[in-house]
């Protein structure tokens, strides 16, 4: 075997070792972070919904947690510009950069949301939805919890479709029906 | 002796030294200040975490902390903390939505073609000033203004901040005008609504030197609108030299080509799906 053709292979063989173990991070961390969504579209309307999108709103929506949960975690305003889109987004980086000024962050434990779809427009260009969340937050100053509780919340959401998935608008927490 | 001595003294310490409490009003509106009370002495910290925003600030146990109204815009869920030297408590309410006074309005698609039943989606959402979802049922009235027509309209009740309308397109093509009103608040979007497909296309072919020049009758839909500029037409021959195809523009109303034609042909034409006449033309002289 040639000299050449030996070094091409180990490049090769080399490449290919980077490239796994790429393909292994990226799924690892996508993997642990996007928390369990349980999605229910039983009860949806007008318009019904697609196979498809009935599998890319609770992945993209996890998905919208996941990054917000850092962006809040790590004070970085920049992770909020895949899921979050309009309004949701504006609040969500102003409360970084406030959270940022302060010394404070927000740390998210994520025991899974119950998510119903509870509105799908005729033309197919926004879905409102309940989400049943349980999540354990604490507030630290400075590395210091100053608050820390386990939370059973609900949140009325709007999502609208993006180019390659679908993106958070709105994001309001409200009173559930049993407080 | 000794011992009642002990228990009072710890009796007295605990009661000079009360844990540092937090209380705030169970839910406000947004916009609305609010006055948040503590209780305890010495310095102690403030913070105010909210759905767009986390302060701190300097206070002094057991004042009350005055919140501005523009600190609670968000609708959402608020904790306030208090932090003292006996450590940290809080208290969390909710900021609810204030009266509906802004609509959200989407309109699909922006063009339309006319006499398609149920063509145009129209959804309301509902909004306070802060752009904070109203969710109590509101009443939205839609309406429907044609260029040249009576405006229609017809009333729906938001439901969890949302309503919404088919409408179906008119007859006519032109564009018109689809709002949404609440109290002093309206939305408007412009729809176009352009000639659906072609009916009735048909074609007539004369003698232009070696070759026929066919050409359409003006092309309309089916409720007499012109079909747009632009459109194509497909003109196909069949003759001894075989089958072609010419796909050709819509001009002025019309599509025309040349076609060469060697002796017996058929020339049928046809836009999207619609088919027109076939005509049997032969080059013989």
């Amino acid at each position: 075997m040639s000299a050449a053709l030996r070094y091409s292979l180990l490049v090769i063989t080399f490449a290919m070792l980077i490239c796994a173990a790429v393909v292994l991070r990226l799924g690892a961390s996508a993997a642990a972070g996007a928390p369990h969504v349980e999605f229910n579209a039983d009860n949806i309307g007008p318009r019904e919904i697609e196979n498809l999108t009935s599998q890319s709103i609770p992945r993209d929506y996890g998905l919208a947690w996941q990054t917000m949960e850092q962006a809040l975690d790590e004070n970085r305003v920049g992770l909020l510009d895949g899921y979050f889109t309009g309004a949701a987004r504006q609040d969500l980086k102003s409360r970084v950069v406030s959270q940022s000024k302060s010394g404070l962050h927000t740390r998210y434990e994520d025991r899974g949301h119950k998510l119903e779809a509870i509105f799908y427009a005729p033309a197919g260009d926004a879905m409102q939805l309940r989400d049943h969340a349980q999540v354990d937050v604490q507030v630290l100053d400075r590395g210091k919890i100053i608050y820390e509780e386990p939370l059973n919340i609900e949140y009325m959401v709007l999502m609208t479709p993006g180019a390659d998935r679908w993106l958070v608008r709105q994001i309001e927490a409200v009173p559930s029906e049993k407080q | 002796m000794k011992t009642l001595i002990t228990v009072m003294g710890v009796l007295a310490l605990a009661a000079t030294a009360a844990a540092s409490e937090i209380h705030a009003p169970a839910q406000t509106s947004a916009g609305s200040a609010i006055s948040i009370s503590t209780s305890g002495s010495g310095d102690a910290t403030f913070y105010l975490i909210g759905p767009a925003s986390a302060t701190k600030q300097k206070v002094q146990a057991g004042s009350d902390v005055p919140i501005d109204g523009d600190q609670l815009d968000n609708a959402g869920r608020y904790v306030a903390i208090l932090c003292a030297s006996d450590g940290c408590t809080s208290t969390s309410f909710f900021v609810t939505p204030g009266t509906a006074n802004r609509l959200g309005l989407l309109v699909h698609p922006s063009r339309v073609p006319v006499g398609k039943a149920n063509g145009i989606s129209t959804v309301a959402f509902v909004f306070d000033n802060f752009h904070n979802l109203v969710l109590k049922p509101q009443p939205i009235k839609f309406s429907i203004l044609p260029k040249n027509a009576k405006e229609v309209s017809a009333n729906r009740e938001s439901q969890n901040g949302v309503a919404w309308i088919r409408i179906s397109s008119a007859n006519k093509e032109g564009a018109t005008k689809i709002g949404a009103e609440i109290g002093h608040a309206d939305e408007v979007r412009v729809v176009q609504q352009v000639a659906a497909d072609a009916c009735n296309l048909r074609i007539k072919a004369n003698r232009a030197k070696e070759n026929f020049l066919v050409e359409t009758e003006p092309v309309r839909d089916c409720s007499g609108n012109a079909i747009p500029d632009g459109t194509v037409v497909s003109f196909t021959k069949s003759d001894s030299a075989g089958k072609t195809t010419v796909d050709v523009p819509i001009k002025r109303g019309i599509a025309k080509v040349e076609m060469p034609v060697q002796g017996p042909a058929r020339i049928t034409v046809a836009s999207g799906v619609v088919t027109g006449n076939e005509l049997e033309v032969s080059a013989s002289r």
